[in-house]
Parts: structure tokens; sequence; C-alpha cells
């Protein structure tokens, strides 16, 4: 019987020449490509040292946490256009409020206190807040810059920058949360995600893998939502001169 | 020394002709001065590109002057907090811009920004528009209506002068004629100080002897 590995790797390489190919249509094949391979290698590194991950005393998960919190920050960042100060700002506001959210998984005694348990959840969250972040973020640049005449007409008015982007960021947030509203909505109706699958598939009773399913993807939405709204109120700041101007080459 | 409302010294702005590329920069306003006395009405013509909304916007400084000075009030506008200084001289855009609400709502912001003693249904009336539209949503209001809007939201900050970029060029023949003479009327009733930017010759004739032509990133006062 040949490898499941070996099986996966040549289904994923072809899933992900088929993307690039698909992805030139848009200009981004050469993103496409990089990110795939990029997520191959990773995942591989991810798991071939996850084990000895899993073995190390525990204050080194989070040592790993604030690592992915880090890189999740960096992306959302160059998703910014590497505006001014936001590299900070991602970071600090995913990295706060996923190990926030984090707590009450392991202080109610959901999750033992472990590193098989701390790594995993605190990525997922780290994951989502990044990439609801970047949505946001993107969003709002596009909002400000479209709706630059009525930012400029507040701002005439001799209204503050937050005051003048409310709206704007209100949208960003919004519309960053679309696909998370939607995945709520159709949970177990469209989809099954992955805690359930990998549970599931690993023998767990059903009824307990859905309701930890269910408290996760929660505490998922949660923790996008304020997490984008911490950076949003943060990055309002970076599109401003200190004269309270909007900046062109930030828009 | 006379002390002007208004006075723009050897003023240089240039923007990026791609963005981001500093290198690629065409000058847009090449050393223009300007002495605009208290409740004075001047406007200031010129082909489009000219500069005449970047004028206008550096005095209340939506945008930033390379060099030179401008004063209001025979203070640099640098030494004023921006906020206050944006209060003090108003703007209203060719295209009006009304936020989400009602009239109402939308006339209200500055005197509740600034906590002025303006008075919003005064303003509606001084406006011209029907007292029924008080608290219709804006969105569903006419160019010209919207534009009436601005201009009384404008003047419920209580300002000393008002920057006018072509507000009646967006709008039909009929509102165009009717927002003009509201705000030439609210001009001698508040003794506003205004510059105003228009394309249209025979307008700037028909409201102020005090016409100035923006050409070449310089301005000349229109004797012809």
């Amino acid at each position: 019987m040949i490898d499941p590995i070996l099986l996966a790797l040549v289904l994923t390489v072809g899933f992900l020449i088929l993307a690039a190919i698909l992805a030139s249509r848009y200009g981004i094949s050469k993103e496409v490509s990089i990110s795939g391979a990029r997520a191959i290698v990773q995942i591989l590194v991810l798991s071939s040292v996850i084990i000895l991950v899993f073995k190390l005393p525990i204050y080194w998960s989070l040592f790993i946490l604030l690592a992915m919190a880090t890189a999740a920050g960096y992306t959302t960042y160059s998703r910014s256009g590497k505006l001014e100060l936001m590299f900070p700002a991602s970071v600090a506001s995913i990295a706060m409020t996923s190990l926030i959210i984090l707590v009450p998984f392991f202080l109610i005694g959901l999750f033992p206190l472990d590193p098989r348990y701390l790594i995993p959840t605190g990525s997922i969250l780290i994951g989502n807040a990044m990439n609801v972040s970047s949505l946001a973020i993107d969003r709002y640049k596009g909002e400000l810059r479209n709706r630059r005449g009525e930012v400029e007409a507040y701002l005439a008015l001799g209204a503050s920058p937050r005051l003048a982007t409310g709206s704007c960021m209100k949208q960003g947030i919004l519309s960053a949360l679309i696909p998370s509203i939607d995945n709520m909505k159709n949970l177990g109706l469209v989809w099954i995600p992955g805690v359930m699958t990998g549970m599931l598939l690993s023998g767990s009773d059903p009824v307990q893998a859905a309701s930890i399913q269910v408290c996760i993807f929660i505490a998922i939405f949660l923790t996008g939502m304020i997490a984008s709204n911490l950076l949003l109120y943060y990055a309002t700041s970076s599109f401003f001169t200190q004269a309270l101007q909007l900046k062109d080459e930030a828009l | 020394m006379a002390d002007f409302h208004i006075e723009l010294r050897d003023v240089y702005r240039s923007i990026a002709r791609q963005p981001g590329k500093d290198s690629a920069r065409s000058e847009i306003l090449g050393g223009v001065s300007l002495k605009v006395d208290r409740g004075e009405l001047i406007t200031i013509m010129g082909p489009s590109g000219a500069g005449k909304s970047t004028l206008l916007r550096l005095i209340n400084r939506l945008s930033e002057a390379d060099s030179g000075i401008i004063l209001v009030d025979s203070t640099d506008i640098n030494a004023f907090d921006p906020r206050e200084l944006r209060r003090r001289v108003g703007m209203v855009f060719q295209i009006p811009v009304v936020f989400k609400g009602s009239v109402r709502e939308n006339i209200a912001f500055g005197k509740e920004l600034w906590n002025t003693d303006a008075d919003v249904e005064a303003l509606v009336a001084e406006a011209g528009l029907p007292p029924a539209l008080m608290d219709t949503d804006a969105a569903n209001l006419s160019v010209g209506e919207k534009q009436r809007v601005c201009i009384a939201r404008a003047l419920a900050n209580k300002p000393e002068a008002l920057l006018l970029d072509e507000p009646t060029s967006a709008l039909d023949k009929a509102s165009a004629e009717k927002v003009e003479s509201l705000l030439l009327r609210l001009q001698a009733d508040h003794s506003l100080t205004m510059l105003w930017v228009t394309h249209d010759r025979e307008q700037s004739r028909r409201i102020s002897k005090n016409n100035y032509i923006l050409e070449d990133g310089k301005l000349r006062q229109d004797h012809d």
C-alpha cells in the first residue's frame, strides 16, 4: 500500500499548482505559490518537532505562542501596507486578545494545562485573530480611500480623526467579520470544522466533540472581533499626520 | 501695518505625480501671496488642476504647504490647534457630503462638537430648507438640498471665515442660483470672510469685485 504521507503530499502539490495557475488570472500567482510552499514546509517542520515541544516545560508553550503571535502580527502588518507603528500594534492586539481568551479554557478545567492542549488551542485563536485583523485593516484602508471626502468633511468641521473615521472603522470590522458570522451560522449545517473532525477521527464521543468545537468557535469569533477592534483603534493614528491630515502615502 | 484676516506669503506646494514617489513631484503652487480683509469676499478662478482646491485646503490645514507662511488673524496657522483652526475657518466642498442621520443631526454636529450657541432651527430657515425636512434622512435629499445642509452645518461651528470650493458647480442651474444667493446673504449677515473658488468667470464677477486667477502656480488679480 502506498504511504499516505506521500499520497497527501502529491495531492497537496497538485492542488497548489492548480491554485497557482488559476491565481495568475488575478495577478497573485507568485503570492499563492510562495504562501503554499511556505505552508507545506512550515507544517512539515512543525509536525516533526511538535512531539518534542509537547515534552518541554509549560512556560515554553507561552514562548511558542508569543512567537506565533509575532509572526501573525507581521502578516497583518504587511497587509496594512507596513504602516508606521503597525507592527507592534498588530502583535500586541493579536497576542493580548488570544492569550486572554485562552485563559478560561484552562481556568475552568475544560482542558488540562498541558502543552498538548495549550499550543493547538492558542494557535487556532491566534491564526483566526490574524485573519480577521488582516481583513479588517485592508478593508479599513479601502474605506478611508473610498470615503476620503466624508472623512475630510468631518475633519474640516474640526472633528478628531477618531470621530472622522468612526464609520469607516465600523465598516472595516463588519466586513472582516462576515466570513466568521457566516461560518457560525452554518456550523454543523454546511461544515464540520477542524477540531471536531480531528476528535471524531480519533474516536471521541460526537457530543463531547461538538461541545468543545462550538466553545472554541465562539471564542474564535470573540478573539477576532476584539483583536481587529484594538488594531483599528491604534491604526487610526497611522493614517494621519500630526496636523490631523490624512496621509496620502498611507492610503 | 494693516492686519488682514487671512494672509498667504510666498506659499509653495507640490504633489507627488506617482503616489509614494517623492522624486516625481509637480509644483501646484509656486509662491502664492494673498491678503484678505475681515468680512471680505474674494473669488479665485483658474483652469482645472490649477491648484484652486489645494490653495483652500492649505488654509485650514487639510493639506500642508511645502514652504511659505499662512496667517489667520495675524497668527501663523501652525500655531493653532488644527481642530480650532478648522472651526474658525470652515469649508464647503464641491460635492456635498452629508453624514449618516437626519438633517437636524447633520446641522447640530458642529454645535455639539464645539458646544456653540448655534440655533439649529434658525440655521435651517436661513439655509432655505423647509422645516418639514428637519427629521428627514439627509441621504435622501437632492444635491442642492445637501449643499444647503453642508453650508448650515459649517455655520453651526460659528466660523469667522468660509472656504468655498466650487460650492455651486455640482448643482443644476436653479439650485446653483439659490445656493449662490444664500451664500451671499449669509456672508453679509454674518460678516464672514469668504474665499470662493469657481471656474465660472461670470459668477466670479457677479459675486465680487476682488477676483483672482490662479494659473501656472501663480495668483494674480483679475483686472479685465
